[in-house]
């Protein structure tokens, strides 16, 4: 049970506070409900390109880091499709340092042209190590187009093409920290040893007076139900043939989500999920295989991943995969398999929330799905989870009709 | 309305609590670790043995580790993983140069029987022909990948060069190893540095003595009898080494020097100008190489600990075009520290930024737990980081520079660059 706070100031701006009275440190998370899907199509990669700009300098403050580091703390942020988030860790007696530094840029961003230039490069240079420069590492540049055909999640949050990159201009960053970061579209989190009142005078002091702005309104394109399955074959310089099979599934606030998760379990997260026993150890047909869900919260993937043993073709894999889906549409799974599946659950979910970070991470993200307290009814809701569950969920999900397969080829396979 | 222009009045980290888990000694060269206060359902154990990769050849000590759980006489690799899982363990292993550690996280009641099922596992391996058949094809095709990543080749190309004067330290694993390796081989190697190679156990968790007298009574005959020393001669081959890799966008860069660990007196006061030159965000490589000029996406040096020895690295991902100019800049910083002297303002920001992150690496009992690892590796207790705070506080910028002179010469690197 993770306890928490939540007041609103008058500005609009949500905030969460955590006491964990064991812990030196303190952490302010600060969730802008702003991502890869908020940009337009011809201007993707920005809200990634931004978060890097928002350690450029703030209104008053010529440059973020030192500061913090001055007070012992660290920071990173992350941009995903959904959303973008930045954190401090800080030793909790100079918190406010943390504070200063977060509403300075909540206020306004003040860096300069050498910082977009600068941050440009380095984000081309990121787009190669992480995208160009890695065997497989272009394949959600290609699985996502497949999937998505209206949808903006048919970008990578790095964006579509280093082009855009190259191309962004002062005023295309201006004008989208103008409509995204404000107090009404952002949820702070405050975690650590210190008394709700302090949290309450040191925010109103930081945050009382910054406008409040207007939340901005999404009106994303919704994605067509898919009719058809869907198959796109890639060659590349890799030395193993790779394979990706992706289907749609619920949003994330959907009551079904958990269900797909723990389906996905069962498919594919250890090795005594399904797939692996029987595609891997009994029939030898691949190295490696998984399953996962990719956690979105408009409707997102559940994604099949592995790569093929030698000899072994997409036909031979496809068949026996098929076998494998078609077993969990058709058949109950057995009570003991999906005792097997919760407590797997249940122990990450004990270690994830030791970390105080995650608390603080988890607790903006629920905040943003629909309210905090979820963060403790998870647990409820995976136990309840049935053997009907999850395959009605499965003959819903695990169609062919409902399916995109992106083959990597390896182009000198032995 | 608040003053935005000036940051918060700072307050100073004066002390640190450290907190030592429980020593159970089992023999001469083995003890057990617990650390108990843990105020929630999660625990850990790891079990170290003596079977890291300098004590076999061709690759033998990584394949035996990655089989740990391939199958007694009773038990199929399907049914141990089956026993773990369903008892919600996450089990890992993994192997360095001086050691292996087999890791397992649960919740604290299902630890007792994870433990019996992972030592049985580790205590009856019999590598079986089909399980090992199927692991070296597996290593084959990821060592195939791993290959086309100049980040791996680069730093296999470094541990050549640094551990040039060694060949059980310096090998890095080659396919025809793999297609070379027999049954024979793996199982005398478990026998020697297994079945007799305990030789530390780590229990993190709110575990009662009953079940630590358990497991200290289920790991007794795998112990190892006598520890067999580590070097601590080992010396680098300085020099430029450049490889070629088609189609890359990016170059890998590593470069370094064999240097020292904890037990030398230049340890922790090199540890601040580690930290100075590249070890945090505002780093003067992070500060001249990514935000200044943008020629990379990171770049970060450390220094990592062997038990009789040590070595500095400084390691980045840069575009190809800008690579040589990369070097010269690492070259620039490297020499910056050496002909001046750092400013106050500079190290005053690195010694609060160093208190706070030791602040944060003794925060919690996993946290904790491992710090204390660190230093008990070489025969430190935590005694050794108060003198950490100590030499934080005392340090001046001449020292910084004595440093620099002594240990970040340009010609004593050796300088690999893959892209």
């Amino acid at each position: 049970m993770i306890s928490f706070e939540r007041f609103t100031l008058d500005n609009g701006l949500r905030v969460i506070f955590h006491k964990d009275a064991t812990t030196p440190m303190v952490v302010v998370n600060t969730l802008y409900d702003v991502g890869a899907r908020d940009e337009s199509e011809d201007k993707t990669g920005f809200a990634h390109l931004f978060e890097h700009l928002m350690f450029g300098g703030s209104i008053n403050i010529p440059e973020f880091d030192t500061p913090l580091q001055m007070a012992g703390g660290e920071n990173n942020a992350f941009t995903s499709n959904d959303i973008t988030n930045y954190y401090d860790v800080l030793p909790s007696k100079n918190i406010e340092t943390g504070l200063w530094l977060e509403s300075d840029r909540m206020l306004s961003l003040a860096f300069t042209p050498k910082s977009l230039e600068v941050q440009r490069s380095v984000v081309i240079e990121e787009f190669k190590q992480r995208y160009l420069n890695q065997p497989y590492g272009d394949v959600w540049l290609e699985l996502r187009p497949l999937v998505y055909k209206e949808h903006p999640y048919k970008w990578a949050t790095i964006g579509k093409e280093i082009s855009h990159i190259e191309d962004a201009t002062m005023e295309d960053v201006k004008s989208f920290f103008k409509k995204h970061y404000n107090p009404s579209n952002a949820i702070l989190c405050i975690a650590g040893n210190i008394e709700l009142e302090e949290v309450k005078s040191l925010t109103n002091k930081w945050y009382g007076d910054i406008p409040g702005g207007q939340k901005p309104v999404r009106n994303l394109p919704i994605e067509p139900k898919q009719l058809e399955f869907r198959e796109k074959t890639i060659e590349r310089k890799v030395p193993v043939d790779a394979f990706y099979y992706a289907f749609r599934m619920v949003p994330r606030r959907n009551q079904d989500y958990l269900t797909v998760d723990v389906l996905s379990d069962a498919l594919g997260r250890d090795k005594s999920s399904r797939l692996y026993l029987s595609l891997k150890k009994d029939q030898n047909l691949v190295s490696n295989i998984g399953a996962y869900i990719t956690g979105s919260i408009d409707e997102g993937l559940l994604v099949i991943s592995g790569k093929l043993n030698n000899g072994v073709s997409f036909e031979d894999l496809d068949a026996a995969l098929w076998k494998e889906l078609s077993a969990l549409t058709t058949e109950l799974v057995p009570t003991n398999e999906l005792e097997r599946l919760k407590i797997k659950i249940q122990t990450s979910k004990e270690f994830n929330d030791q970390g105080l970070l995650n608390r603080a991470m988890n607790l903006s993200m629920h905040e943003l799905l629909g309210g905090a307290e979820k963060i403790n009814e998870e647990s409820e809701i995976y136990q309840k989870i049935t053997p009907e569950d999850i395959q009605r969920i499965a003959r819903e999900t695990l169609n062919k009709t409902n399916c995109s397969l992106l083959k990597v080829k390896a182009d000198n396979a032995e | 309305m608040p003053n935005r222009i000036l940051q918060p009045e700072l307050v100073a980290i004066d002390s640190i609590d450290f907190v030592a888990p429980k020593q159970h000694v089992l023999s001469d060269t083995t003890s057990l670790y617990h650390m108990k206060d843990v105020p929630n359902e999660t625990s850990r154990f790891d079990l170290y043995f003596d079977a890291g990769v300098c004590r076999g050849q061709k690759g033998i000590p990584s394949f035996v580790n990655g089989l740990l759980l391939s199958g007694t006489k009773d038990k199929t690799s399907n049914e141990l993983q089956s026993e773990i899982n369903s008892l919600g363990g996450f089990l890992d292993s993994g192997i360095s140069i001086e050691n292996s550690v087999v890791t397992v996280y649960c919740l604290r009641e299902h630890l007792p029987a994870i433990f019996k099922t992972v030592v049985h596992a580790i205590q009856g391996v019999t590598f079986d022909k089909n399980e090992v058949q199927e692991y070296l094809v597996d290593r084959r095709q990821s060592l195939k990948i791993s290959q086309e990543k100049v980040g791996y080749l680069a730093q296999q190309r470094f541990r050549e060069k640094l551990f040039a004067s060694s060949q059980s330290y310096s090998y890095t694993l080659s396919v025809s190893d793999i297609d070379a390796v027999t049954i024979g081989e793996l199982r005398d190697f478990h026998k020697k540095h297994y079945l007799n190679g305990l030789n530390k156990v780590v229990v993190v968790g709110d575990i009662s003595d009953e079940v630590i007298t358990e497991i200290k009574d289920a790991v007794t005959p795998i112990i190892v009898s006598s520890q067999e020393d580590f070097t601590d001669k080992i010396t680098n081959e300085p020099g430029k080494f450049e490889q070629e890799k088609e189609g890359a966008v990016q170059s890998a860069v590593r470069l370094g020097r064999t240097l020292f660990n904890k037990n030398h007196d230049d340890y922790l006061d090199f540890l601040i100008l580690n930290t100075i030159l590249g070890d945090y965000f505002g780093s003067r490589l992070m500060t001249n190489i990514r935000e200044d000029k943008g020629y990379t996406y990171g770049i970060g040096s450390m220094i990592a600990e062997l038990n009789g020895t040590g070595y500095f690295l400084i390691a980045t991902e840069v575009g190809s075009d800008v690579k040589d100019a990369t070097l010269k800049e690492i070259q620039i910083e490297t020499e910056r520290l050496q002909s001046e002297l750092v400013s106050e303002d500079e190290l005053e920001l690195v010694r609060n930024y160093m208190l706070g992150q030791l602040l944060k690496s003794a925060d919690g009992p996993y946290a904790m737990t491992d710090l204390f690892l660190s230093a008990e590796i070489h025969g430190k207790s935590l005694k050794f980081y108060n003198q950490a705070l100590a030499s934080i506080r005392d340090i001046t910028p001449e020292r910084i520079q004595e440093l620099a002179k002594k240990y970040l010469k340009w010609d004593d690197f050796s300088i690999v660059a893959v892209g």
